[in-house]
């Protein structure tokens, strides 16, 4: 039977290779599918954070006390790392201020807050109903002026993804819909609800990066999800492939393996071998950025956990804070020990509560001590390779742990420490407790410390040496110049006598210069005089 | 609401050190009840005196180095060596012996090279070497059931047999000297192997021509079952993945090979048969209990593999053309000594990264 299903199944989807390592952890994700996406009451202030990808700041095209209405452009990338921020809601600019962001620890960057005046007052939607018929780059124009991308995590602003497959001739659009991440439904909720809009959307992005063939992968346990798009897939050349259910399997480099069978160069991007992946978040906000022309200001986000009453997806305004989401599913502060923003795999643990849902922001985990006990004390490693196994990238991180330890950068670097995704499979299997992935970001951090220590010194040398040849430059020139000094002194009175008689012929030719203007000006108002006359006679 | 950093992932599965430890002594409990039942219960008295010595010297050392004991003997690791350890060494040794060479495994070749997970040898084995070669004559005294030579019927589990394990380990429970070192002496055979590296080819001839009978109460035929309970026992291990089968798989199909390599009819009395080879002898153990220790192994796929047949290789050498009876210790030491090398140059080939080849070529070149 099995046999049969798959025979039949096979005629909508292409094989599939296989992946190397990976997981199966408890999902967690059935308690937040239970409901539908429900948009969210408009929050008191959205907090809309202005750093871009590369650690650049976008520029705020409005100051306190301005008003904004809703789709309002409010702020515009400086480089190609940013994407532009339109008002969510209408309200006032509250203040510009530093706030916490979730990506780093205890550390601030600075954010519009807008102060919601629940008027929800907005700029005319702007629909493109003759899509069809753009080029690519106008379609990618028009997805950056609206604030597309950057919602699958990684914060690449999506029209500098097309731009770079645009130059590398791109054979397969990849719509990426394998949600993999314990806890994370965001992607699972979006398919079951709104496939035809994401087809759509699939079908502009596939426009506008000219691929040759677009395909939706999705992960083989999401039934309800796999059905929608089944239906809405009937009568389009884009392809499904259901991916073995397993973390990381919805990886961008684990999908381009899942998918084509090779492998994304170290180092390097899909673009590299001409594939291009876009979350399926992304196809729908391309959707509704041309369609509907409604430019990207929400997302849906996952709130899960055991002390929320009702865990659910939500479709939230970029910039809600975090705790007023929480209260808005019945958060119980007595069971409620963090807050978990991402996965349970790859989420970062808040430092501070007060943090607003950005693009990337798909899951919020209120974390009880039920799901989320202590880990255990970590202890020795005993080589067991179980690490090994299930890593994604085919590490081993029983050997990048012994040289993380002893800070051994040199065979750090030959075991491949950069190639590691953080996808915290290993420590998820070490009997040990040892969390390795930590290990691994520390090195990371210390070889590119050591990398920009290098460069500075470089740097420093560089202005030491440049000093040192100035310096040397100027004891020259001023012995030339002493010398030239010396010499002049011997020749001073015959320049000076020179110099002397030739200031008189300067100011003697200055005089008759003026003189001559004069003249000439006298002669022209005669002159113009004249015309005058001659005019009013005729 | 401010709190520590805590980093991710915050789930993790339900294995721990002390469980894949724990799963490993579940997996050697059906060999070693079938050797009390052959052997009678010098096998236990072995683990008893072995364990309780280690876990003293564990945790001296911990406390020394300034650890917590409670936590750190959690793990089960002091005892998975003294239980290994017990096993290699001969049925009734004198307690003085096992403490001296658990002593040298939890002290020096553990401990003194920074404890769980630092060690470069096998504990277990190293201890066995230190006994090896300080006591070569009680190391390879062996105790069978005295009615194997005797023709007389004290079971192994009677209340003499076990009078006699007892008398075996601490000798000074014998008050009668006279008849406890005729015991002693009467217990003492060799193993199947120790008979046809040491005994006539006539006489090896005619002893695997008669000896059928599976189910005898019989010394070999002991042997053969007490093997094939550790088979069974590691391949449980292989099946709840606590060890991977390239290490057993190498060593046991580089002995096997080797042995129908050099196997002759004629020659049977000094090559020894395949057969004895795999379950006349401590390979299978060896394979999947001792040489799959993590920590002293290879830990690369290939390097695991290439790992085993140098084991395989050395066991099968050493057994046959060396002077040693049994080489399990030796040759897991043997291999030990090329596991870090092994691990630096069989790199399994990383994603996105160019063939394992053109990586072998560029690790030959440094």
């Amino acid at each position: 039977m099995n046999f049969l299903a798959r025979l039949l199944s096979s005629q909508h989807s292409t094989a599939v290779h296989k992946t190397t390592g990976g997981i199966t952890p408890a999902h967690f994700k059935e308690h937040s599918l239970r409901s539908q996406i429900m948009p969210t009451p408009l929050p008191e202030e959205l907090w809309l954070s202005l750093k871009q990808r590369d650690g650049k700041m976008l520029e705020s095209l409005v100051s306190v006390g301005d008003r904004v209405l809703k789709n309002q452009l409010i702020a515009t990338p400086t480089t190609a790392y940013g994407a532009p921020i339109h008002a969510p809601t209408s309200g006032q600019i509250k203040e510009i201020t530093a706030k916490h962001v979730v990506n780093s620890f205890a550390e601030r960057q600075l954010h519009i807050v807008i102060a919601v005046d629940g008027q929800d007052k907005f700029e005319p939607l702007q629909p493109m109903t003759q899509y069809q018929s753009l080029s690519a780059s106008q379609l990618i124009e028009k997805l950056h002026d609206q604030g597309v991308g950057g919602l699958a995590g990684t914060d690449f602003p999506t029209p500098g993804k097309l731009n770079l497959t645009m130059q590398s001739q791109t054979q397969l659009l990849i719509i990426n819909a394998c949600e993999c991440e314990p806890f994370i439904t965001a992607d699972e909720a979006l398919v079951r609800e709104k496939a035809e809009q994401i087809v759509l959307g699939a079908e502009i992005l596939q426009q506008a990066s000219n691929a040759e063939k677009c395909i939706v992968a999705i992960a083989n346990e999401m039934s309800d999800a796999i059905q929608a798009l089944k239906l809405a897939l009937a009568n389009s050349v884009i392809e499904l492939v259901l991916i073995p259910t397993k973390y990381p399997a919805g990886g961008e480099r684990q999908i381009v393996q899942a998918v084509t069978g090779k492998e994304v160069p170290s180092g390097g991007l899909p673009s590299d071998i001409n594939v291009l992946i876009q979350n399926v978040d992304t196809a729908y906000a391309a959707y509704r950025a041309i369609v509907i022309g409604q430019p990207c200001i929400s997302r849906i986000t996952t709130l899960a956990g055991t002390p929320l009453k009702t865990p659910k997806n939500f479709e939230v305004l970029f910039g809600t804070p975090i705790p007023f989401l929480l209260e808005l599913c019945g958060n119980d502060v007595l069971t409620h020990e963090s807050t978990i923003v991402g996965g349970s795999l790859m989420g970062v643990t808040l430092f501070d509560d007060n943090v607003a849902i950005s693009r990337a922001t798909n899951c919020v985990i209120a974390a009880s001590l039920k799901w989320f006990p202590d880990l255990p004390a970590e202890l020795a490693c005993i080589r067991c390779g179980d690490c090994a196994d299930v890593c994604p990238a085919k590490l081993l991180p029983q050997q990048l742990y012994a040289f993380s330890r002893s800070q051994d950068s040199e065979n750090l670097e030959d075991q491949n420490l950069s190639d590691c995704i953080e996808c915290g499979a290993c420590s998820y299997v070490c009997p040990s407790n040892i969390p390795l992935v930590q290990y691994f970001r520390a090195s990371k951090a210390t070889e590119l410390a050591q990398v920009q220590q290098s460069q500075l010194s470089e740097h420093w040398q560089e202005r030491y040496q440049y000093r040192q040849y100035r310096l040397k430059k100027d004891k020259e020139e001023s012995k030339n110049r002493k010398a030239r000094l010396t010499k002049d002194r011997s020749t001073k009175t015959d320049s000076a006598d020179f110099s002397r008689s030739k200031a008189k012929a300067d100011i003697a030719a200055a005089v008759s210069r003026v003189k001559k203007r004069k003249t000439e000006s006298a002669l022209r108002k005669t002159q113009e005089a004249q015309d005058v006359t001659g005019k009013s006679q005729t | 609401m401010t709190r520590l950093a805590i980093t991710s992932p915050r789930q993790t599965n339900a294995r721990s050190v002390s469980r894949l430890m724990a799963i490993l002594l579940f997996c050697l409990s059906p060999g070693i009840l079938l050797s009390c039942w052959f052997f009678g219960i010098g096998i236990l008295l072995n683990i008893l005196i072995a364990t309780v010595s280690a876990l003293a010297f564990e945790a001296i050392c911990l406390i020394f180095r300034g650890k917590n004991p409670k936590v750190q003997m959690k793990d089960l690791s002091a005892v998975v060596t003294a239980v290994l350890f017990a096993l290699s060494i001969p049925i009734g040794m004198p307690w003085i012996f096992i403490v001296a060479g658990i002593g040298f495994a939890i002290l020096i070749s553990k401990h003194a090279y920074g404890g769980l997970g630092q060690n470069p040898f096998n504990p277990a084995m190293t201890g066995y070497l230190f006994l090896l070669l300080s006591f070569p004559l009680t190391m390879t005294t062996w105790h069978v059931p005295i009615h194997d030579l005797t023709g007389s019927s004290i079971s192994p589990l009677s209340i003499e047999g076990i009078r006699q394990s007892l008398v075996a380990s601490f000798p000074f429970l014998a008050f009668d000297s006279n008849i406890s070192t005729a015991l002693i002496d009467g217990m003492a055979m060799a193993t199947p192997l120790t008979e046809y590296k040491l005994a006539s080819p006539n006489a090896l001839a005619s002893a695997l021509s008669t000896d059928t009978s599976l189910w005898s109460r019989d010394a070999s035929t002991g042997w053969e079952m007490v093997n094939i309970a550790y088979l069974l026992g590691g391949l449980t291990l292989l099946g709840l993945g606590v060890i991977r089968w390239h290490i057993p798989l190498a060593i046991i199909g580089t002995v096997a090979l080797l042995s129908l390599a050099f196997y002759s009819s004629t020659s049977a009395a000094i090559t020894g048969t395949p057969y004895m080879h795999l379950f006349g002898s401590a390979t299978i153990l060896g394979a999947f209990f001792i040489a799959t220790d993590p920590v002293s192994a290879a830990t690369t796929p290939s390097g695991r593999l290439i790992y085993g047949v140098i084991i395989g290789v050395s066991l099968y050498s050493i057994r046959v053309w060396g002077s040693y009876l049994d080489a399990v210790a030796i040759a897991v030491v043997f291999g030990n000594f090329w596991a870090p090398m092994l691990d630096h140059f069989f790199k399994p080939t990383s994603y996105g990264h160019k063939s394992k080849f053109s990586q072998l070529v560029k690790g030959l070149r440094l």
